[in-house]
């Protein structure tokens, strides 16, 4: 019996490192209760029923992710080449994707978009299928960090599609001197009285406050996490709100002056307006992979392949790069995309910071003190 | 009951509970009061009678502060109401659907307005055990409204009413939903009551076997106003108007005009009716009340009435009304004129039969004239 | 409903087939109005509340796992300082949240009942339910534009020079969110039973010499109690699981019973048993209110008659 491997997830699920959708969306997504489910393309079932598994890839393929990863013009490109129709749902946690995958309502898709940890998880769990790579196009391409990551050793079951980092996001007129690292939070507490927010995710937070401390983002240590706790809750005067999204109005107008921001939604602001950088801690902060696998229950195997490596084609990872905007680990495509996505520090930090950043692996039984901690903090 | 018969007019010495003086009334565009005067004697029993929608609610509505009079001057033992609300009177009053308590109990609804006035808890407990001793309703203080009969409660909120020893009570046609049995019996209690606490009881109804057995005094109001006040009896006997006449008993009314010298009234049928002197000139149409009881009925062929009356007709009974104790006779006169006649039941007449009417001239009210058609 | 004479039976060669037959439809009168209703309760409240009693019992039990053993360990974990704290603030939170409702509702309830031109009255009342009509989240969100510190409320103050308010992301703020979103339930409640109010008890008591004060308070108030607990009631319990205006409004220290429920299931602990056992707690919470409250409204049921 694989060990029991708990979650580390956020608490809400959009406080999930992920992007939104934009808006009130974000809102209703904001009450956790209920998945943003978008359907593209018809309703009945198209003709040669995914249900039959042929040896030619046809049909329809049914794709479970988040919604900023793919668009009407991404499915209508796959469409196009391979001529299987595309039906894309999405969800904005992973535990959602997670809880409607155990209880069988995802059998009917043929790939789903696991983060990292959720990936180590869903692999303790047998939910996934051990990929054939000789069906498999393009991994080549991938770049180094990203060959054998560590939550899923020589990628056995599962293909890197995007990544990002954790970071700040904050007003630099205001803020004329720059933070460069979480220690700035502590040491400017009375600027920043009542106008910062921190990410409503457990581990994002606590790890960061252990990375200040200089202890991993993934500390089980009954002590380090009492001190962390001790200097989270030393911040929370200063602290406006733990918010995952929905910051962007009060930064924007000036009520806040700093907002820790998931890249893939801290970057467009920082591109769209010059007031506000973004800036990744330089004790190094967390990096998060989003994958592509296919589930064990898939039915469609072949037009799951046919999927993956149709991501994998450097032209189509650069234009969806460009289109939608996070970062791809396939170098080819990197090469290939304009010079100011590729400037962007921001977006593709350099080698020495990116070493630093650590992705959140789970951490077993010490969850319970996680969320133990969480709790005081937020009651206190 | 003992009933002491007052003069109608009040002198200056008098002692007086509640005065109106020129009260008008009016809600938006409908005056409901006009013009009213009336002054209320301590320790009297004053009925106020009329038809509904005559204003006698709204007029005591007013004494008891609930609405202010649009015009016009209210003193209640010389002081006057302008400004003063409900809650700071002496006045108490017995509502028609008795509005009590139901979230209390009997006691705590009598003992309401002394526990408001914040009354010592000794003295409070004697007094609404005595309040409630006096309508015999000791045995129901726990009860709650919901639990009583309508005698029951209406009792209970005359308890709740005389507790507190108003100087004025104010009852709003109390006995109005009882029965005919319980209102009878309530009558000769409230009386009582009456007589043994010499409060000042203003009584509403439009009952006017009621106002006359109860009263001392009665105002019978109209539209707004007041045809006549007077004792029981004055307003039985010499009603003033024809309405008055009309609206208390039966009566017949005759119409015509004077004339002086022998004192008569000529109808238009040619009827001469005798009256007894009047101070209206020649000529002047006037009106007469003729009450059914004082006029005499006999057979046909009797010429001679014991009594001497002025008034001698022959006519034919039309029709009778059997109403147990009485018997009401329709006689149509030569002349046209039909008549009501009260008679005791043994004395049976059949329609058809010719009979002689006889009544005094000092019978026939002469009446204002009337000043609607 | 039968009414009338039913018909008997009957035996043997007397057997009464219509009588039967209008008993049988009797009978299930009943159930066909109650059947509906009832199953929909059974199978969507009281099993899958048996479900959770079920696994509160089970200390520490996560998803997927086959049940070990039973024991109270969930529930004895509520009783520490840092989970009695949450029940303590959320308790808080919904008594203050009705309190306010009950003071700000009533003199709005009163006067659309007693005071209002009759003609307006359903209008007024209409307008003043309108808000339950759009999402509350969206109503919350609006009270983040009026609240921020560079939002509508202090625009308005700064402009007649008067100093600004920073009530964003305090307990005031959920406050004032949460007593938003529940006065129109309060109202409404309340109107429906103001409206009944028979004014010939105020005046009554007015003739017993009671000012308006005191009438209010000896007459109205307890004619009335019925509705106040209904509406107190409904606010209670709807702010006690309210979820949205705490996290949005409520700032770094809002952690609620609900949230702490939702942590369990869906957050990094993924304790069911305890969070089974914390709902629990909340439903005990809510029946002792209901059953409190349902005393103080209740206090002499025929009395209204």
């Amino acid at each position: 019996m694989p060990p029991r491997l708990s979650r580390n997830s956020s608490l809400l699920p959009n406080a999930s490192r992920r992007r939104f959708l934009q808006g009130s969306a974000a809102a209703l997504a904001a009450v956790g209760l209920s998945n943003c489910r978008r359907t593209i393309g018809e309703a009945e079932p198209a003709p040669g029923d995914d249900t039959t598994a042929s040896s030619e890839a046809s049909g329809v393929l049914h794709i479970y992710t988040w919604a900023d990863y793919t668009d009407d013009e991404l499915a209508a490109q796959f469409t196009e080449a391979t001529g299987i129709d595309v039906k894309i749902d999405v969800y904005d946690s992973n535990e959602t994707m997670l809880a409607k995958m155990q209880a069988g309502g995802g059998d009917k898709y043929s790939l789903i978009y696991p983060s990292d940890y959720m990936v180590t998880e869903m692999i303790g769990l047998e939910m996934l299928t051990a990929l054939d790579k000789s069906r498999l196009v393009g991994l080549d391409k991938i770049r180094e960090k990203w060959k054998s990551p560590v939550y899923d050793p020589d990628n056995a079951h599962s293909v890197p599609y995007s990544w990002g980092t954790t970071g700040l996001l904050y007003n630099s007129e205001v803020l004329t001197t720059p933070p460069t690292d979480w220690n700035y939070l502590w040491d400017n507490r009375d600027v920043l009285a009542r106008k910062m927010t921190l990410l409503e995710d457990v581990r994002e937070t606590m790890g960061a406050v252990l990375s200040s401390l200089g202890y991993s983002y993934n500390a089980t240590d009954a002590a380090e996490l009492e001190e962390a706790y001790q200097k989270l809750l030393d911040l929370k005067p200063s602290i406006a709100s733990f918010k995952s999204f929905g910051w962007q109005d009060e930064l924007l107008s000036g009520d806040n002056l700093l907002s820790m921001v998931y890249s893939v939604e801290g970057i467009p602001v920082s591109l769209e307006n010059p007031t506000f950088k973004y800036v990744i801690p330089e004790s190094g902060s967390s990096v998060w992979t989003d994958t592509m696998v296919i589930p064990s229950s898939a039915p469609n195997v072949d037009a799951a392949y046919e999927w993956i490596n149709f991501n994998l084609q450097p032209q189509v990872s650069q234009e969806t790069v460009e289109r939608l905007f996070f970062a791809t680990p396939n170098g080819e495509a990197m090469a290939m995309l304009s010079q100011d996505l590729l400037d962007n520090e921001n977006l593709f930090p350099p080698e020495e910071l990116l070493a630093k950043c650590e992705g959140i692996a789970p951490v077993g039984d010490a969850n319970a003190l996680y969320d133990e901690y969480w709790t005081k903090v937020t009651s206190a | 009951m003992a009933q002491t018969i007052s003069p109608s007019t009040v002198d200056a010495t008098e002692v007086l509970d509640v005065e109106l003086q020129n009260i008008v009334k009016t809600f938006g565009e409908e005056t409901a009061v006009q013009g009213l005067n009336l002054q209320i004697r301590q320790g009297e029993f004053f009925g106020i009678l009329g038809p509904s929608g005559c204003g006698k609610t709204t007029t005591l509505r007013m004494i008891a502060g609930f609405d202010a009079p649009t015009s016009g001057q209210l003193t209640i033992q010389g002081k006057s109401m302008h400004g003063v609300p409900a809650h700071r009177r002496s006045v108490n009053t017995v509502f028609q659907s008795y509005a009590l308590f139901n979230h209390m109990s009997v006691w705590d609804n009598v003992a309401f307005g002394l526990k408001v006035k914040k009354f010592p808890k000794a003295d409070l407990r004697q007094r609404v055990g005595e309040a409630l001793t006096l309508v015999q309703m000791e045995s129901f203080a726990k009860r709650y409204p919901t639990q009583l009969s309508g005698g029951q409660k209406q009792r209970v909120a005359l308890a709740r009413a005389l507790v507190n020893r108003p100087a004025v009570m104010l009852l709003d046609e109390p006995l109005g939903a009882l029965d005919l049995k319980l209102r009878k019996q309530m009558q000769v209690e409230l009386s009582n009551l009456h007589q043994r606490l010499g409060i000042t009881f203003i009584m509403v109804t439009h009952d006017q076997e009621e106002a006359l057995s109860l009263s001392n005094r009665i105002a019978v109001m109209k539209d707004g106003q007041i045809e006549q006040v007077g004792s029981p009896n004055e307003i039985y006997e010499h009603p003033n108007t024809a309405f008055v006449a009309d609206f208390i008993g039966d009566t017949n009314l005759l119409s015509g005009r004077i004339q002086q010298h022998p004192w008569t009234l000529t109808m238009a049928s040619g009827l001469q009716v005798n009256i007894a002197p009047t101070h209206l000139g020649d000529g002047t149409p006037a009106d007469i009340s003729l009450r059914p009881e004082k006029i005499q009925l006999m057979a046909q062929d009797h010429t001679a009435s014991p009594h001497n009356h002025a008034n001698h007709h022959q006519g034919e009974v039309k029709h009778t009304l059997y109403t147990g104790p009485h018997i009401h006779c329709i006689i149509e006169l030569t002349t046209g004129e039909r008549l009501r006649v009260l008679q005791p039941n043994h004395i049976r007449y059949q329609p058809g039969d010719k009979v002689h009417v006889a009544w005094a001239a000092a019978d026939c009210q002469v009446l204002a004239p009337s000043s609607s058609p | 409903m039968n009414k009338g004479v039913e018909p008997s039976v009957g035996f043997g060669k007397n057997f009464n087939v219509a009588a039967v037959q209008q008993k049988l439809r009797a009978a299930m009168a009943p159930l066909g109005l109650l059947g509906p209703a009832g199953l929909w309760l059974v199978l969507l409240m009281v099993l899958p509340t048996l479900l959770i009693t079920e696994l509160s019992l089970v200390p520490g039990l996560r998803p997927g796992e086959a049940i070990e053993g039973y024991g109270l360990l969930n529930y004895l974990r509520i009783l520490e300082p840092t989970y009695l704290q949450v029940l303590r603030r959320s308790a808080t939170f919904a008594t203050g949240t009705t309190l306010l409702c009950l003071v700000l509702g009533f003199p709005v309830a009163y006067w659309l009942a007693l005071m209002a031109p009759k003609r307006w009255q359903n209008l007024l009342l209409v307008l003043f339910i309108l808000p339950l009509w759009t999402s509350s989240l969206l109503r919350t969100y609006a009270w983040i534009t009026l609240l921020r510190p560079s939002g509508v409320i202090n625009l308005v103050l700064s402009t007649l020079g008067l100093p600004t308010q920073s009530l964003m992301n305090t307990s005031w703020a959920v406050y004032i969110g949460m007593t938003y979103s529940f006065l129109p339930y309060m109202v409404l409640i309340l109107y429906a039973s103001l409206e009944r109010l028979d004014l010939r008890l105020l005046e009554a008591a007015a003739d017993l010499g009671a000012n308006p004060r005191t009438a209010f308070w000896r007459v109205t108030v307890p004619q009335t109690l019925p509705g106040i607990a209904a509406g107190c009631l409904l606010v209670f319990v709807t702010s006690l699981g309210d979820f949205v205006v705490p996290t949005l409004l409520g700032g770094p220290s809002s952690m609620t019973i609900s949230r702490l429920i939702y942590n369990q299931f869906l957050g990094v602990a993924r304790n069911w048993g305890f969070g089974s056992a914390l709902s629990m707690v909340l439903i005990l919470m809510v029946s002792v209110a209901i059953a409190l409250l349902l005393k103080y409204g209740d206090r002499n049921p025929d009395i209204y008659s």
